[in-house]
C-alpha cells in the first residue's frame, strides 16, 4: 500500500510557545514509509514538546501535521491513535498497574476492533469473539516481547524494563502505521535494551511499522535509525545519517556547550 | 490488588470447594429472611435493597471510572419525584413510572454531565454537590408541582401486572421480594456493563486516563456514558423508594442520602460488586437497626464507621475476596492476579 512519495508523517512549521519561551520553533519533519527516524538533542531542546504537539497531547500555535496526506493538526490524542493508527509512548513509562499484562494489551486493542463506543457495551457473541481475537493477538505479542512468563502478573509489579516492553507491545496491538517512542531505553538494564532494539526492528521489518524515536543513547540511534534530526533550543539544528549528525560540529557544541 | 474487577482466580482441586454451598446458603438466607425477621427488620432490608440501586451507579463512577460524584442523590430524588408525579397525575403503574424515571434521569444526566465532566477531581465533586442542592431547591420551591416541604403523599404501593393478573407489594414482606427481584436484576445489568469491553475501558480510565487516551479510547465519551448509566440506576432506586415509602419530599436531597450511598460504596469496596451488595446491607441495616437506641444511634453509627476505615481501609471487598478464595481452596499467596 505504498503510495509513491507521500510520507507517513509530514510536519511543517510546527511552533509552540509557553509564555516568552519558544519551546518549538518552526520545525519541519517528515517520516518516510518504513523509516526509523531518530530525534535527538540536549535536555530542554523541545523534543518532548514537539512530540506532544504532533500527537495531539498539546496544541501547536502554528504549523501543520499531516498523516498520510490527511491533516490531523487539531485532532485529539485518542482520535490520532484510533483513526490514524499512530501511537505514542511516554517518557515516564505508563502501564495499567493493577491489571495483568494480557489485560493491558487487550485494552490497547479494543478501540481498533470495535467500530464505536456504543458497540463496546455489547456482551453478545460477536463482542466476545472480538475479545477472544484480541486475547490471541495479545498472547502472540507477549511471546514476541518475551513477557510470556509474567503474562498474568499485575503490570505494576514488574520491573521498569518489563513495563517498557508492555507499553511497546500495547502499541503494536492495533497494527499501527507509525509509533513514536519517547526515550524507550531510558532507565532499563542493558540486557533489555537489546530486546527492545530487536523488537523495534522486528516491528519495522515484519509489520511495516514506521518509527520516530527520541533517544539519548547515541549507540541505539546509530544501530536503529537510517536518519536522525537534531533539535537545539527548539530549532532544527541538522539532519542526516546518524554518522553525519554525530560528526557535525554544531551538534557537538550544542551537547557540550548546552 | 483484589478490588480489580478483572482478576482471575485459580483453584486448587485438593480441597473441597465451598463456593457453591456458600452461594446456596446466601440465597436461602435472602429468600427466607422475611419469614424469620420482624417487620421492622424486614423494612430495613427493603431499604438496603433499594439503596443498592443508586449504589451500583455510584460504584460505576467511583469504583470503575474513578470519578467521585455526589449527584447520585439528585438522580435518586429526580426519579422519586418523576414517579410520584406520574402516579398522581397520570395514574400510571409502577413499572411504567420506573422506566420513565430511569429514562428521565438518563436524559437529564446528559446536559448536566457535559459541563460537569470538564471539571476534574475536587471541582467535579463540588459541581455534583451543586446538582443535589439545586434539586432540593426545586423540590422545595416549585410548590405548584412538588407541594414544597409538604411533599407528595399517598403514592400508590408498587403494583406489578402481567397478563391480566396484578400483584401489589402492600406490606414490607411483599416489598422485600419485589425489591429483591429488582435489585438482583439491577445487579445483573451492572455486571454486564462492567464485564463488557466498555467496562474494561472504564477501568483503563480509572487507572490512567492519559494512557487510555493514547490507546485510542475516547475517555470523555466513556465518562459521560458512565455518568448517564449511573444516573439511570439512581432514578430506578428513587422510583422504587417513593413507591415503597409512598412519600416524596425535599428530604430526599438531604446529605444523609448522599452519604449513605457513599458509605455503601466506599465501605463495601469501590470497584467490587459483592462488596457493594454487602455494604448496602450492612450500612443500611446498621443505621436502621440502631434506631432501637435513638439517642445513641448516630454516635454508634459514626463509631462503627471509624472502626471500618481503620480496620478495612479498602472497604470489605478484599476481606470478602479472601473468604471467597478460601472457600474455593485457593491459597493466600496466589489469591488473584
Amino acid at each position: 500500500m505504498t503510495s509513491g512519495k507521500v510520507s507517513v508523517l509530514d510536519i511543517k512549521g510546527l511552533t509552540k510557545t509557553y509564555g516568552a519561551v519558544t519551546a518549538v520553533d518552526n520545525v519541519d519533519l517528515h517520516i518516510d514509509h518504513g523509516e526509523i527516524l531518530g530525534l535527538i538533542g540536549p535536555n530542554g531542546s523541545g523534543k518532548s514538546t514537539f512530540f506532544d504537539c504532533s500527537t495531539g497531547l498539546a496544541t501547536p500555535d502554528s504549523g501543520s501535521v499531516s498523516l498520510e496526506g490527511s491533516d490531523i493538526t487539531n485532532w485529539s490524542l485518542n482520535r490520532i491513535a484510533r483513526e490514524g493508527r499512530m501511537l505514542r509512548s511516554f517518557q515516564k513509562t505508563v502501564v495499567f498497574k493493577k491489571l495483568d499484562v494480557e489485560e493491558n494489551l487487550v485494552i490497547a486493542g479494543q478501540m481498533f476492533t470495535f467500530p464505536s463506543v456504543l458497540s463496546t457495551f455489547s456482551v453478545g457473541k460477536r463482542s466476545r469473539m472480538r475479545i477472544e481475537g484480541l486475547r490471541k493477538h495479545a498472547r502472540e505479542l507477549i511471546e514476541l516481547t518475551g513477557l510470556g512468563p509474567v503474562a498474568h502478573m499485575a503490570a505494576g509489579n514488574l520491573s521498569g524494563g518489563q513495563q517498557k516492553l508492555i507499553q511497546f507491545a500495547s502499541m503494536l496491538m492495533p497494527d499501527p502505521r507509525l509509533i513514536m517512542l519517547d526515550e524507550p531505553m531510558a532507565g532499563i538494564n542493558p540486557k533489555l535494551v537489546e530486546r527492545v532494539i530487536d523488537t523495534i526492528r522486528y516491528a519495522n521489518r515484519e509489520m511495516g511499522v514506521s518509527f520516530l524515536i527520541i533517544e539519548h543513547n547515541i549507540d541505539v540511534v546509530t544501530s536503529l535509525c537510517s536518519r536522525a534530526i537534531v533539535l537545539d533550543q527548539g530549532r532544527k539544528l541538522c539532519e542526516g545519517t546518524p554518522a553525519e549528525v554525530i560528526a557535525n560540529k554544531q551538534v557537538r557544541e550544542a551537547y557540550l556547550g548546552g | 490488588m483484589n478490588n480489580t474487577p478483572l482478576s482471575t482466580t485459580a483453584s486448587d482441586p485438593k480441597r473441597r470447594n465451598l463456593r457453591a454451598p456458600i452461594v446456596i446458603a446466601l440465597a436461602v438466607v435472602a429468600l427466607g429472611a422475611p419469614m424469620v425477621l420482624g417487620t421492622y427488620a424486614v423494612h430495613a432490608m427493603v431499604i438496603a435493597l433499594i439503596f443498592l440501586l443508586p449504589a451500583h451507579g455510584l460504584n460505576l463512577l467511583v469504583g470503575y471510572t474513578g470519578m467521585l460524584s455526589l449527584a447520585q442523590a439528585a438522580f435518586f430524588g429526580l426519579g422519586a419525584y418523576a414517579s410520584a408525579l406520574m402516579s398522581i397525575h397520570l395514574g400510571t403503574s409502577f413499572p411504567v413510572n420506573m422506566l420513565a424515571a430511569i429514562a428521565l434521569a438518563c436524559v437529564i444526566a446528559v446536559p448536566l454531565g457535559i459541563p460537569a465532566l470538564r471539571l476534574r477531581d475536587t471541582s467535579f465533586v463540588m459541581c455534583t454537590l451543586g446538582f443535589v442542592i439545586i434539586g432540593q431547591a426545586i423540590s422545595k420551591n416549585w410548590i405548584s408541582v412538588t407541594r414544597g416541604d409538604m411533599g407528595l403523599n399517598n403514592i400508590d404501593k408498587p403494583t406489578v401486572g402481567l397478563a391480566g393478573y396484578s400483584w401489589t407489594a402492600s406490606n414490607p414482606v411483599e416489598a422485600y421480594y419485589l425489591a429483591l427481584v429488582l435489585a438482583a436484576f439491577a445487579t445483573w445489568v451492572f455486571w454486564l456493563v462492567v464485564r463488557s469491553p466498555a467496562g474494561r475501558n472504564l477501568v483503563a480510565i480509572r487507572e490512567n486516563e492519559t494512557l487510555a487516551e493514547s490507546l485510542g479510547i475516547p475517555t470523555w465519551n466513556y465518562r459521560l456514558a458512565a455518568f448517564v448509566i449511573a444516573a439511570g440506576f439512581g432514578g430506578a432506586g428513587g422510583s422504587l423508594y417513593v413507591h415503597y415509602i409512598s412519600v416524596a419530599s425535599p428530604l430526599m436531597f438531604q446529605t444523609l442520602y448522599t452519604t449513605t450511598m457513599l458509605i455503601i460504596v466506599l465501605g463495601g469496596g469501590a470497584g467490587s460488586i459483592t462488596g457493594v451488595i454487602f455494604g448496602s446491607f450492612l450500612f443500611v441495616a446498621l443505621s436502621e437497626g440502631l434506631r432501637i437506641a435513638p439517642e445513641l444511634r448516630m454516635i454508634a453509627y459514626g463509631l462503627s464507621l471509624l472502626i471500618l476505615v481503620f480496620r478495612f481501609p479498602q472497604g470489605f471487598a478484599p476481606f470478602l475476596m479472601r473468604i471467597w478464595d478460601w472457600a474455593g481452596g485457593v491459597d493466600k499467596k496466589e489469591g488473584s492476579a
